[in-house]
């Protein structure tokens, strides 16, 4: 059976399109799947450090479809989850060496030797996001839940529409206690206005940075609430009924109060 | 929670309100958003209709996307000079 590729894409860059890529992988890769994750983030590439493979690379995504080198010897193998691997961008091309009829190309090869490839489209929906949706079979868009990273995803939203890919969204960096305050959007807030489905809520978590730091997968830290959503949210894309799980804190006296006298 | 109660009594509007509200409301725009020669086309295009029907002061018309709180317009703005005559 052939595998999926799954595009994560944004519109606005700093959403953190990067974290859940490799988190979505890795869990996947844990679930039992071979799974490829591929920087498609041409000339800026950060998958790499973000998972701690960046001084294993010895070919990349670009050599691999202009064809100067196979796919099994561009993609690096984690040591850390089994079937797990990354193809990185390379970092001295231009974006324009890429064409989608070279990527397409790529896709169907890569198709037959993984279960999953997740594409980490670069942000912008100018060439790069072309060739990162070019041989996609389902999309998940990412959004922090700030007017910009929404306006942008709904923008994204319609362009893969318009190339027959349904998306599924991640409202990503949940402050709960500010959701409860008033001061951030909610995940309802978000999906009213994008009118989408869900794949999952991610909250705001501190470890992002650290594991990141250090190069170490999220998705290993079981004290990561971050890492644990995104768990969830792979085993969805995978086919399994996980209920989404709303971001919250220790309900205060004070909340308790006001929800009971229907303040809110 | 017991800024929840002071924002309450002092009136204070919750910031993701209004940013929900100017989200839907820029995203109804954005999609409705015309390039130039769409919009000067289409006003050709009336201009010529009702010109058929009305002599109109073809410098004094305006056209444009209105957006309300919920309903988007197209609004064409004509002050008409002179009604013509139905030929026989």
């Amino acid at each position: 059976m052939e595998g999926k590729i799954i595009v994560v894409t944004s519109g606005k860059g700093g959403v953190g399109k990067t974290t859940a890529t490799s988190s979505i992988g890795a869990a996947l890769a844990l679930e039992g799947k071979r799974v490829a994750i591929v920087d498609m983030d041409i000339g800026l590439r950060n998958l790499d450090v973000v998972m701690g493979l960046e001084n294993r690379i010895v070919f990349n995504i670009v050599d691999v479809v202009l064809g100067r080198c196979k796919i099994d010897q561009a993609a690096i193998r984690d040591r850390r989850i089994d079937n797990l691997f990354l193809i990185p961008a390379s970092q001295s091309d231009n974006k324009d060496v890429l064409t989608t009829a070279g990527v397409e190309r790529v896709a169907k090869d890569l198709r037959k030797k993984f279960d999953y490839v997740i594409m980490d489209s670069p942000a912008g929906i100018e060439r790069g996001f072309d060739n990162s949706t070019a041989g996609a079979n389902e999309a998940v868009v990412i959004c922090t839940p700030d007017v910009s990273a929404v306006r942008d995803a709904d923008r994204v939203i319609g362009l893969l529409y318009a190339r027959s890919l349904e998306p599924k969204l991640i409202v990503n960096r949940i402050e709960p206690a500010r959701v409860e305050r008033g001061e951030m959007l909610s995940h309802e807030d978000v999906l009213d206005i994008l009118s989408i489905d869900l794949a999952g809520l991610v909250p705001m978590d501190e470890k992002v940075l650290i594991s990141s730091n250090t190069g170490t997968p999220l998705v290993l830290q079981n004290d990561s609430t971050a890492g644990q959503a995104f768990r969830r949210i792979a085993k969805r894309l995978n086919g399994e009924e996980v209920p989404i799980e709303v971001p919250n804190r220790k309900t205060s006296v004070w909340s308790k109060l006001s929800k009971t006298f229907g303040l809110r | 929670m017991l800024q929840e109660f002071l924002r309450r009594f002092t009136g204070q509007k919750r910031s993701s309100d209004e940013a929900k509200k100017r989200l839907q409301f820029s995203l109804v725009y954005d999609k409705l958003e015309v390039n130039d020669t769409t919009l000067t086309d289409l006003q050709t295009d009336i201009v010529n209709v009702i010109s058929k029907y009305f002599e109109i002061d073809r410098d004094a018309l305006e056209l444009k996307v209105k957006n309300d709180k919920d309903v988007s317009a197209l609004v064409f703005n004509t002050p008409i000079l002179h009604v013509k005559r139905k030929q026989a």
